[in-house]
């Protein structure tokens, strides 16, 4: 495993305000990382203290071994994609994707080349000598695209690069993005506040909260094991309780097994006695919402995904008042640290 | 002075669908436009006096106004005046049109209301204050007067005009560029010079009709052999009142529609009155 850069430490603060906390985080060459979190946790401050745009108050930053922490952004060699795509309006699209070429002092034919290999890999060969402004929202972040891959960066940093496209074109983005760094084998950092943008992309997953890292593994780790209850809520988990071994656990919503009220499930299983308080129903499945007491004997509200048909099945009355035993198999329980 | 009513009449298109709106804005058009056709068909005349309809059709005015020498010498020095003064308050505007927009310093607010603070004091005051501190105080010379005035008068133009230029461009291209490899020295001359070009144009065409046109502080400021064509003209109308005054208003007339519309051509006049109205 080679690590592309390094962040050691580093803090950015803005008056009396700390963006940044002292974070460590090493990014691994040739995979995707995510900074994912929250809105103001400081994932665009920490992705422009990598780029160079801005100063770290404290701490360093390595890229590729070397010490980079003063280096301004146009020694990094890093590639930048914006959220607003920032082409150069008064550009064509091969001369916006050249520009980074033309100031290594690439020869013209090298140059065109690299050109049109950029934009066939983003899939804008035919409109190379069109202006940002004749181009879709889509198109534009192409180019920006093609314009941060042309220079072959060392890491490409990519800010929320989705978030300005409708539904359907993210998800296809996603696809072309994580197909291009695969197929290139660049490094790449993308911030997201979206975590299923980052589960689905990601090689390993960065989460922060208020300037702090609080989680960082592989999407399963995260997804699976949340260290903490804020990694929790964000990764979807609903329900939070007490066990007689946690003082604090989680269960997915589709993994609460719903049963009647005395039947337990066996072995090890948690059984908590609880009242449904409200059904929702939403086709494939039923939102089940219960009140039920945890092991500490607190009050805690529950939320079940369950089969429309296995209300049925498990011989209880899907509707509100109805007395239920919520379970959990050990093996979906997750313990969470405080 | 028939000048500055011509700029505006393209805003027109945006009073469709409204027609209240759209019938006071007519009317207001005709209020302006209309004396100043009769100013134009008045030109053509081949009598005597300033009249409508004209008597018949000639140029002979136009002939009399091109070869009045004091309309002449005037002209050349108004021209010359709003050149000087253009060119002054670009090169004091522009640099401060970019250090209001793209960065943010103590004061800055401070700043940008004495840059635009010529545009609310009004320019008699500004004239007396010129005359007194400059002519007067220090025995400067007419034009050297007239030039502070009119760079003062100016700078509001310049700011405002290049300044929105500059807001219509997207903040981060500046820094996308530094990403890509350009030091800042590169990213002022391909990137941000370009983008202000247009903003350039049409500050310094807008600045020029302004200094051109400008009565107020070229009547307090002028001297015995020094005044301006607006400011001769004046005075040509209070001794006598021919046509030849409609062939010079007429002249000046055609020259600011070129003006305007190669300012149009340049950047449009959303850009340049968004700028001013900012
Ligand atoms: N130049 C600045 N001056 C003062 N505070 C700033 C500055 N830049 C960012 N901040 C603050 O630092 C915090 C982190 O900002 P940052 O832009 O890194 O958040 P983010 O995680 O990218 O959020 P978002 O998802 O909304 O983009 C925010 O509270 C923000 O208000
Ligand atoms: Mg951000």
């Amino acid at each position: 495993m080679t690590i592309a850069a390094q962040l050691r430490d580093v803090s950015q603060v803005f008056g009396d305000f700390t963006a940044v906390d002292g974070i460590n985080l090493d990014i691994e060459s040739s995979k995707l990382t995510t900074l994912l979190g929250p809105s103001g946790c400081g994932k665009t401050t920490t992705l422009r203290m990598l780029a160079g745009y801005a100063q770290p108050t404290s701490g360093s930053i390595l890229i590729n071994g070397k010490d980079a922490t003063r280096l301004p952004p146009e020694k990094r060699n890093l590639g930048m994609v914006f959220q607003s795509y920032a082409l150069f309006p008064h550009m064509t699209v091969a001369d916006n994707v050249g520009y980074g070429l033309k100031l290594r002092k690439v020869p013209a034919p090298e140059r065109r080349k690299r050109v049109a290999e950029a934009l066939d890999m983003v899939g804008l060969g035919h409109l190379a000598d069109r202006r940002p402004k004749a181009l879709s929202g889509g198109q534009q972040q192409r180019v920006a695209l093609a314009r941060a891959i042309a220079i072959r960066p060392d890491i490409l940093l990519l800010d929320e690069p989705l978030s300005n496209l409708d539904a359907r074109l993210r998800l296809q983005m996603r696809a072309e993005i994580r197909r291009i760094q695969q197929e290139t084998g660049l490094t790449v950092v993308l911030v997201t506040h979206d975590q299923e943008e980052a589960l689905e992309m990601s090689d390993v997953m960065v989460l922060m909260r208020s300037g702090h890292i609080m989680q960082q593994g592989t999407p399963q780790d995260v997804f699976e094991r949340p260290a903490n209850r804020f990694v929790a809520e964000f990764m979807g988990y609903e329900n939070f309780f007490a066990t007689s071994e946690h003082p604090q656990a989680t269960v997915r919503p589709e993994n609460l097994q719903l049963l009647e009220r005395g039947a337990t499930l066996n072995s090890g299983a948690h059984n908590l006695p609880a009242v449904i308080t409200q059904i929702a129903y939403r086709g494939v499945d039923v939102m089940v919402r219960a009140t039920a007491t945890d092991a500490s004997g607190t009050a805690v509200d529950l939320l079940a995904a369950v089969r429309a048909d296995s209300g049925l099945a498990s011989g209880i009355r899907l509707e509100p008042g109805s007395e239920i035993t919520a379970a959990i198999r050990p093996a979906d329980l997750v313990p969470l640290a405080n | 002075m028939s000048i500055r009513l011509a700029i505006p009449k393209p805003t027109m298109q945006k009073t469709g669908g409204r027609p209240v709106l759209g019938t006071l804005a007519v009317i207001g058009y005709v209020v302006m436009i209309v004396p100043i056709l009769f100013v134009v068909a008045a030109a053509f005349s081949g009598g005597d006096s300033l009249q409508f309809p004209p008597e018949n059709f000639s140029l002979k005015w136009f002939g009399a106004a091109v070869s009045y020498k004091p309309f002449m010498s005037a002209l050349a020095s108004s021209a010359q005046l709003a050149v000087l003064a253009t060119l002054l308050a670009l090169v004091i505007g522009v640099p401060a049109a970019l250090a209001l927009q793209r960065s943010n310093f103590a004061g800055k607010g401070w700043v940008q209301g004495l840059f635009l603070s010529p545009l609310i004091v009004p320019e008699l005051v500004v004239g007396l204050a010129l005359y007194q501190q400059l002519i007067a105080g220090l025995g400067t010379s007419t034009f050297t007067a007239l030039l502070v005035g009119h760079t003062a008068l100016l700078i509001p133009y310049a700011v405002r005009v290049t300044g929105a230029a500059l807001s219509l461009a997207d903040p981060f291209v500046e820094e996308a560029a530094r990403g890509l490899g350009a030091g800042p020295f590169k990213v002022f001359t391909s990137v941000t010079l370009p983008l202000l070009r247009p903003g350039i144009v049409s500050a310094a065409l807008l600045s020029f009709v302004t200094s051109f046109n400008n009565v107020p502080l070229s009547l307090l400021l002028q001297g015995r052999n020094f005044s301006t064509l607006p400011v001769s003209m004046l005075d040509y109308v209070q001794k006598s009142y021919d046509p030849m005054i409609a062939a010079m208003s007429t002249l000046i007339l055609a020259a600011t529609i070129v003006f305007a519309f190669i300012a149009e051509r340049a950047v449009g006049f959303a850009t340049i009155f968004g700028g001013i109205n900012k």
